[in-house]
């Protein structure tokens, strides 16, 4: 019993063995505890990332003068240009907020990626001829791949006086579009039949397709380059501070300002408050929804505290389909008077289009599942009458992505909202929003920036003229 | 000296105890009338120094020091309320407690007669400060900017503590009124530049010297509104008093040991100031503005001629009101639109008028405009140097050269050009702003009438 006792007390158990005694190894260790000390210290030596507290690299930061809420082509456009056209370099701090980086979602990718500048309102033509400039410029940052073949869009024959004013006009902003007679567009194109179309507007350059994830990914190299931080996250609250003002007509209207986002990360209760001086709302097909957690609408309808923004989501569908005998090579973007639109994709008579649905037959937009009996009953139809050859053809494959549908005026909304007024929107596109992009974002940079529109006037598209009842009347949506 | 201390230590009770909506009231008015009792040190009656007991002491340097600590409590907290009005009523009394007990630690460092009670309550006014900047601060990099601002000052005076127990231990007495008489001869050895290194870093790093001040941008930047008034205004000028106080122990080595930091400071100047052109963010350049008039002290404080300490002492007032006042109305921009970024808030001439003119006016008064006593203080330093040695006159030139431009262009990005469409509806100045700059501009411009106040010791 001493014996043992005295065992115990020398640090060995009942059976003998004790501390460091094993064969082969010892139990401390001391390589392995060497080399954590080792990298303990240099964390915490000046230069290390050591903190205090917890890892919170995941949340986006405390403070950030610009907040951009929605992470797409719009969003990252308009992040590149205040990086772009800030004085002196490196001013102003830019956070993008996007819920979702795989984009599954984004109007973005989903889009046919087609850009032209056949519009009939001047702005919308000067945006898109900028935009193909600057895709035109960017040769190593967004890969333009496909063709630049040209966009043909036709009319019938009550449509064709509208069609010629509408090219006097792109004309006169500087793009190449050219009237072609139906005799003309069956000795160009022969796989086209021209019956029922008095006049066709053909646009010879600057306009075609491109790859929609190219130029997102190369934006968004390219904007992370320039300094601007990402993060992941939903926007779920702002907090914002007002202010009564009266205007010059005695009436008071209450003046917000947006001063801290609630940024909630994804599948936790964590949201990281950031405090920030400027909002941009680009949110896409969930901008009326970011503009209503900020104010924009709350008050008696018919006044401007009532006006919401009137940008919603509406789900369209693009089916890719194969057809051997189809046209060829030099195919353009084809937009037909009827809606339908297809355009060629790739080199082995692949064809994607679709059809903008009427407003009867608007597709719930709670998810994006494909309607197939869409295609049959009303893309099929109108494209077959156009171009025989699709009388035969085989769908590979189909998917749906979201317009962010201006229920106005399917135009745009650039600028700063009157009443909450640091927050800016880039949204409400309704399809055009992809070809429009670079120049929106030059837009709305400026406005940031120096206050006012100083390359493309964009004045008719700010949100005053919800209120006001000004529609922007486009002709040429598809 | 007690009949400000003891009122000082009673205004804690009087936070704690006060009706919530008495607090900012009594606090603001309490804390005036204290200032208002310690200018009665002003009228330094002799060459000699006030006595009051065996502790504490006002002479010409350290007396306008005094004022202008209590000066600025009332204008520190008119300047907190805005950003504490959302805080919970315990953190606003915290709030205000830590900032009495710095103006107590502050209060008796100034007066302190013995150098050890100076050292102690030194690192004493560490405390508050820390606690301020890491808890009201604004971002998650005020952890960083505390430790750093606790471990650099740390740092460099631990090695005084241990310098002033050796002097104390072989002069017999650090009281300050007896060492201008007693101090020995330092002649040149190893062990005495030690010594010289020792007493000195402390306020080197304080002050700060141009390679060791990278606590000043963090610290500046992520404290609250009050704790930038007070480190710019006057924590700093503690490295100026004290080195003011300590050269007495130190001559004639200060004559060699000093061409280093001489070198550091004529350079740091110049690229400090030209840093500061390039500053996107307000309240760094004001901090970078600092290092570069501290600079100039250092400078004026090693050369040890009469009129360099004229101009040290001159300037070290001088720049605590300007700094501070920079800082208020940096503040007023940031309380707004929420950002620090300069180019975000610009044009604001036409929409805050009055607003324009204090910043009119703190900006000409960064540029040491005359009669304002920043250009005495500034040209009786580059004329002393000079004097020391020519050339020196060369990059003080090319300092005032541009600390004119990044005062005019800080006052043009901010106040000149077209607003921005988010500017337009900012809420217009308080009269607690508008006072507040004019409670800063007021000793300032007065100072002009009657700048010997100011001058300290020598004059």
């Amino acid at each position: 019993m001493l014996r043992r006792s005295l065992q115990l007390a020398l640090g060995r158990d009942v059976l003998g063995r004790g501390l460091g005694t094993h064969r082969g190894g010892s139990t401390l260790d001391w390589n392995g505890k060497m080399s954590e000390i080792k990298k303990k210290i240099q964390s915490v030596l000046p230069g290390g990332a050591w903190t205090q507290l917890h890892d919170t690299s995941y949340l986006p930061p405390e403070h950030s003068d610009v907040v951009i809420v929605g992470g797409g082509v719009m969003g990252l456009s308009v992040a590149y240009w205040l990086k772009r056209l800030e004085r002196p370099r490196g001013a102003i701090r830019v956070l993008v907020v996007e819920r979702d980086h795989t984009y599954s979602q984004a109007s973005t990718v989903l889009s046919v990626g087609g850009i032209r500048q056949q519009f009939s309102v001047p702005e919308n033509i000067q945006l898109s001829l900028f935009s193909i400039d600057f895709l035109r410029n960017i040769n190593v940052r967004a890969k333009t791949s496909g063709g630049w073949g040209g966009d043909q869009s036709f009319s019938p024959e009550r449509g064709a006086a509208q069609l010629a004013r509408g090219i006097r006009e792109q004309k006169q902003e500087g793009a190449k579009v050219c009237l072609m007679s139906p005799e003309q567009l069956r000795n160009k194109f022969p796989w086209i039949n021209p019956e029922g179309v008095a006049l066709a507007s053909y646009g010879m350059e600057h306009e075609g397709w491109f790859d929609p994830w190219s130029l997102l990914q190369g934006l968004r190299r390219k904007v992370q380059s320039m300094g601007v931080l990402f993060c992941q996250g939903e926007v779920t609250r702002f907090v914002s501070s007002s202010s009564h003002a009266e205007t010059p007509s005695g009436e008071e209207v209450t003046l917000k300002r947006v001063h801290e986002v609630h940024v909630k990360i994804d599948h936790s209760l964590e949201y990281q408050p950031v405090e920030c001086a400027i909002v941009i709302n680009a949110a896409g097909a969930w901008s009326g929804q970011i503009a209503e957690l900020a104010g924009v609408g709350k008050g008696p309808p018919g006044t401007l505290q009532g006006t919401k923004l009137p940008v919603e989501p509406r789900k369209r569908y693009v089916y890719l389909w194969n057809c051997p005998q189809g046209p060829g090579l030099e195919t353009p973007f084809v937009i037909d008077a009827s809606g339908a639109y297809f355009r060629r994709e790739g080199l082995g008579n692949n064809y994607l289009g679709g059809c903008s649905p009427t407003e009867e037959e608007e597709p719930d937009p709670e998810n994006l599942e494909v309607d197939h009996e869409f295609f049959q009953d009303k893309v099929w139809p109108p494209l077959a009458q156009r171009v025989p050859a699709f009388e035969s053809l085989k769908v590979r494959s189909a998917w749906a992505g979201y317009y962010d549908y201006n229920t106005f005026d399917q135009n745009g909304v650039v600028g700063p909202h009157p009443l909450v007024v640091n927050m800016y929107f880039a949204t409400g596109f309704s399809g055009h929003g992809l070809q429009q992009a670079p120049a929106v974002g030059r837009a709305v940079a400026e406005m940031v920036l120096h206050g006012n529109f100083q390359t493309i006037n964009l004045s008719p598209f700010l949100f005053n003229r919800f209120h006001l009842g000004e529609k922007v009347h486009e002709h040429n949506i598809i | 000296m007690l009949k400000i201390i003891i009122p000082t230590m009673m205004l804690i009770p009087l936070t704690w105890l006060s009706k919530p909506n008495m607090i900012w009231i009594n606090m603001t008015a309490h804390s005036m009338l204290i200032s208002l009792i310690s200018l009665t040190y002003l009228n330094q009656l002799t060459d000699n120094n006030l006595n009051f007991s065996l502790l504490f002491f006002a002479d010409s340097l350290s007396a306008p020091l005094l004022a202008l600590t209590t000066w600025l409590l009332p204008l520190m907290i008119m300047a907190s309320q805005h950003h504490l009005s959302k805080e919970t009523l315990m953190r606003k009394k915290l709030y205000i407690t830590m900032l009495i007990m710095l103006q107590l630690f502050l209060i008796m460092t100034f007066a302190a007669t013995e150098l050890i009670m100076f050292y102690i309550l030194f690192e004493a006014t560490l405390m508050p400060t820390l606690i301020i900047i890491t808890r009201w601060g604004n971002q998650t990099e005020r952890l960083n900017a505390g430790l750093y601002f606790l471990f650099y000052t740390l740092v460099g005076s631990l090695p005084l503590l241990v310098a002033l127990v050796w002097i104390q231990n072989n002069l017999g007495t650090l009281n300050l009124l007896i060492i201008q008489y007693w101090a020995q001869p330092l002649l040149n050895s190893w062990s005495n530049a030690l010594l010289w290194l020792a007493c000195m870093m402390a306020f080197m790093v304080k002050m700060p010297l141009y390679g060791l001040h990278l606590w000043l941008p963090k610290a500046h930047v992520e404290a609250p509104i009050a704790g930038s008034m007070v480190l710019a205004a006057v924590l700093l000028k503690l490295g100026g008093y004290g080195m003011m106080r300590i050269t007495t122990l130190l001559n004639p080595l200060t004559n060699h040991m000093a061409y280093p930091f001489m070198m550091l400071s004529l350079w740091g100047m110049i690229m400090t100031s030209s840093i500061c052109l390039r500053q996107t963010d307000l309240k760094s350049l004001i901090a970078y503005s600092s290092v570069s008039h501290m600079a100039l002290v250092i400078m004026a404080v090693l050369i040890q001629s009469p009129w360099s300490y004229m101009g040290a002492t001159a300037l070290m007032i001088a720049h605590g009101l300007t700094s501070s006042m920079l800082f208020c109305l940096a503040n007023s921009n940031y309380e707004r639109i929420h950002s620090r970024t300069m180019i975000l808030a610009r044009g604001l001439q036409t929409l805050l008028p009055l607003m324009a003119a204090w910043w009119l006016l703190a900006s000409l008064t960064n540029l040491a405009l005359p009669p304002t006593i920043n250009l005495v203080g500034e040209l009786f330093v580059v004329m002393a140097s000079f004097s020391w040695s020519n050339i020196t006159i060369i990059l003080m030139g090319i300092n005032i050269t541009i600390t004119a431009i990044y005062s005019l262009y800080m006052l043009i990005t901010t106040q000149r050009g077209k607003y921005t469409h988010h500017i337009k509806s900012i809420k217009p100045s308080f009269t607690r702003e508008n006072s507040l700059m004019a409670l800063h501009l007021l000793p300032l411009l007065l100072l002009s009438l009657n700048p010997k106040i100011i001058l300290g010791p020598i004059y």
